[in-house]
């Protein structure tokens, strides 16, 4: 139970003006440290709102969420630590701050963490070679930067605390496919080499190439594909 | 503190933005801040005015009281009322000639008040002085009263005499028209003892050949004819110092009271025959708010309380601090209003600066919360740009303000006061004259020694005084975080009800 990542039974509600729409209907989903896990669907299948729910961004109307061995959805979890700590983000637009640098979006979750200073460069600057940003990239503001550079930025920012799970939100939606598959790559490799538990979202299904385990989403509801050969 | 730093560093990191808002925040803060300073200065220098005007009263016979009586006099027959006169009793002859003054009983109690502070009598009276030629100088008033080509009249013989408790606080000395310039004031102790000295002028002095120490013989009038003499010691000499204008340059060509005695109360009192009489009590009152009160405990205890206590009259001069405190009340006033509407102003712009700026942050504000900032780590951060955009607005504000605000007081005061701005001192119904007017911050009070100056008109520009005071430096803080706390509410209920799910999901 501590190297997996478990949702029983899930479900989030909305309220919309012709009345409730169940984003998120009873879904079970498991997945592990070291395996990249992808869910496709189409656009309003939902697939965002169990990320978020996964994310701790949402909370579940009914179900539970463990994530190795802790349950987020208990009262008194503290959900801030689990954020900063425990899951890192990337957002299909990136959501980079664009008066930052580069290093400066990297550091901020550090900052807020209270790492200190030092130790903050010396990660972000570490984690940005990494994900190929070069020193000068490094001490550019996230506004001039490509949609890949962004990308990668962003997936060194969400590396910053160390978390053990990586949830991708479309990483690849805006762009190009040979950037995509840069991206994908690194994802996987965060997977493969330092074993974090990535889970991806998607509509696109070449992204299935890379998966451990595939989920498919539609109307709220999840269904196991087959992707291993 | 590291969302202090954040803070900091974005504060700097949108130049163009917070340079907008510092602008706008700057037109609105120097204006409040030149209306603030105008208004403490406006209000501090009313303050001024109640501690120096608006707080004396004298209590005398009134003046309708004494008209009633001249009418009554008039309607008679000379030669008869001489006849009646002749056939009057001492105690007749007495209470005819202190008809028009005030036992002094009644000014005692009075000064028991607990609004008076201090308080004086005096009585003035003719007196017969041997061996003695007055001056012949001759003052600026009896010059204008003299017909014209008419010759010009000596006083010798008759002299005026002043008495009050103590030779120093009488007002021609407290005012500097009178300076001791050899032996010493009668003391409160001479009243009491009702000791025979006199203050001489120094030219009457000069040329009587009078020195301090010598004594001179006055003629007192007692009833029914019976005289007796007085031997009064002089105890000191006064100079006349202030002349009146036009002969400001040569003080000595012109001597206006040459002929003039001061001594103890109780002395003047026996000379005059009028023991026990004043002809007023003058009175401090430990402020101008007080004037009511004492006007209103003099209605109950002398105009009510008394019989025949209606013949007195407490004379106040609160109606000339209302004069001189009502131009700068009015710029009080509208200073406040504009005080208000800047204030406003500035709280509107703060306002609409951090829902734009916020509002376009949106994301940002998604983003840090998603990736666990707390609500109070953003807050602090958001806090701290206020925090910085209002500080340098009233930072600079503060410096326009100083430069501006002395002419924003006195363009207020000109549009406030008008024609007001120039208090003329007008006659007062009594006859003594209300008190000359005293521009405000003006070397001397008018009032110093008691006392309203008959027939003294003067005219005096008020002035507003704009001087930043410490309570200017608090006031300023208090705006400064007035407007910050403001700025503030709208990240903070824009951070208690982001939820980042949404924001991060609007792709």
């Amino acid at each position: 139970m501590r190297d997996l990542l478990e949702v029983k039974n899930a479900s989030k509600s909305y309220r919309v003006k012709s009345g409730e729409v169940k984003a998120v209907d009873g879904v079970d989903l498991m997945a592990r440290k070291g395996e990249v896990t992808v869910i496709v669907g189409p656009s309003g299948s939902g697939k965002t709102t169990l990320l978020y729910l996964i994310g701790s961004l949402e909370r579940p109307d009914t179900g539970e969420i463990n994530v190795f061995g802790e349950n987020i959805c208990r009262p008194n979890a503290d959900l801030i630590q689990y954020r900063r700590k425990r899951v890192g983000f990337v957002f299909q637009m990136f959501n980079l701050i664009s008066a930052l640098t580069a290093l400066e979006n990297v550091v901020l979750p550090m900052d807020l963490e209270g790492i200190s200073p030092a130790e903050q460069h010396r990660r972000a600057e570490e984690l940005l070679q990494r994900m190929g940003i070069d020193h000068r990239l490094q001490k550019a503001k996230a506004n001039r930067m490509s949609g890949g550079e962004k990308q990668r930025v962003a997936i060194a920012r969400a590396l910053a605390n160390d978390p053990d799970v990586i949830l991708a939100d479309e990483p690849t939606g805006n762009l190009d496919s040979a950037t995509g598959k840069v991206v994908v790559d690194i994802l996987a490799g965060l997977a493969r080499r330092d074993g974090k538990c990535v889970l991806i979202v998607t509509h696109d299904e070449g992204i299935l190439q890379v998966a451990d385990w595939a989920y498919q989403m539609r109307d709220g509801r999840l269904k196991g594909m087959e992707v291993r050969g | 503190m590291r969302s202090v730093k954040r803070g900091l560093r974005s504060f700097i990191r949108h130049p163009l933005a917070n340079l907008v808002v510092v602008l706008l925040l700057f037109v609105c803060l120097t204006l409040s801040l030149s209306m603030l300073a105008v208004k403490l200065a406006a209000d501090g220098q009313v303050e001024e005015v109640k501690s120096s005007v608006g707080n004396y009263a004298e209590l005398r016979v009134s003046s309708a009281y004494k008209m009633q009586l001249f009418s009554e006099q008039r309607e008679q027959d000379p030669a008869k009322r001489q006849a009646e006169a002749r056939k009057m009793s001492e105690e007749e002859l007495l209470e005819e000639r202190t008809n028009t003054l005030v036992p002094e009983e009644i000014t005692d109690d009075f000064s028991l008040l607990p609004e008076i502070i201090s308080f004086d009598k005096v009585l003035e009276a003719h007196v017969s002085l041997q061996d003695i030629t007055g001056t012949e100088l001759e003052t600026m008033f009896s010059m204008r009263e003299r017909a014209p080509g008419a010759s010009a009249t000596s006083s010798s013989g008759t002299f005026a005499f002043e008495g009050n408790t103590n030779g120093a606080s009488a007002s021609d000395f407290m005012l500097g028209n009178k300076v001791l310039v050899e032996g010493s004031f009668y003391t409160y102790q001479d009243y009491l003892d009702a000791n025979p000295v006199v203050l001489v002028e120094k030219t009457l002095a000069e040329e009587n050949g009078l020195s301090v120490g010598d004594t001179v013989t006055a003629t007192v009038t007692g009833a029914e004819g019976r005289n007796s003499e007085m031997e009064l010691t002089i105890k000191g000499i006064y100079e006349t110092v202030e002349a009146e204008e036009g002969n400001a340059q040569d003080p000595q060509a012109f001597n206006p009271a040459g002929n003039k005695f001061f001594a103890p109360l109780s002395v003047v009192q026996e000379l005059n025959g009028t023991a026990g009489y004043v002809e007023l009590g003058y009175f401090y009152l430990d402020s101008a708010d007080s004037s009511a009160a004492v006007q209103e405990a003099f209605q109950e205890l002398v105009v009510e309380g008394l019989e025949g206590g209606d013949k007195y009259e407490l004379a106040t001069d609160y109606s000339d601090f209302e004069s001189i405190s009502d131009p700068l009340q009015k710029v009080s006033k509208t200073s406040t209003i504009g005080l208000a509407g800047a204030l406003g102003a500035c709280a509107l712009i703060i306002i609409l600066a951090m829902a734009i700026i916020v509002g376009g942050r949106t994301r940002e504000l998604g983003v840090l919360k998603a990736i666990g900032a707390t609500d109070r780590q953003v807050l602090i951060q958001y806090a701290t740009e206020i925090l910085c955009l209002c500080l340098v607005a009233i930072v600079l504000a503060a410096g326009a303000s100083a430069l501006i605000s002395q002419r924003m007081g006195n363009w207020l005061l000109q549009g406030n006061a008008g024609n007001a701005a120039f208090v003329e001192q007008a006659e007062s119904p009594g006859g003594t004259g209300a008190p000359p007017m005293m521009g405000i911050g003006a070397e001397r009070l008018y009032k110093q020694g008691g006392r309203f100056s008959p027939g003294n008109r003067n005219q005096q520009s008020v002035e507003l005084d704009v001087i930043y005071r410490g309570s200017m430096l608090v006031y300023g803080i208090l705006i400064l975080l007035g407007i910050s706390l403001l700025g503030m509410t709208v990240p903070v209920i824009w951070i208690i009800r982001l939820r980042p799910a949404r924001v991060l999901a609007m792709e």
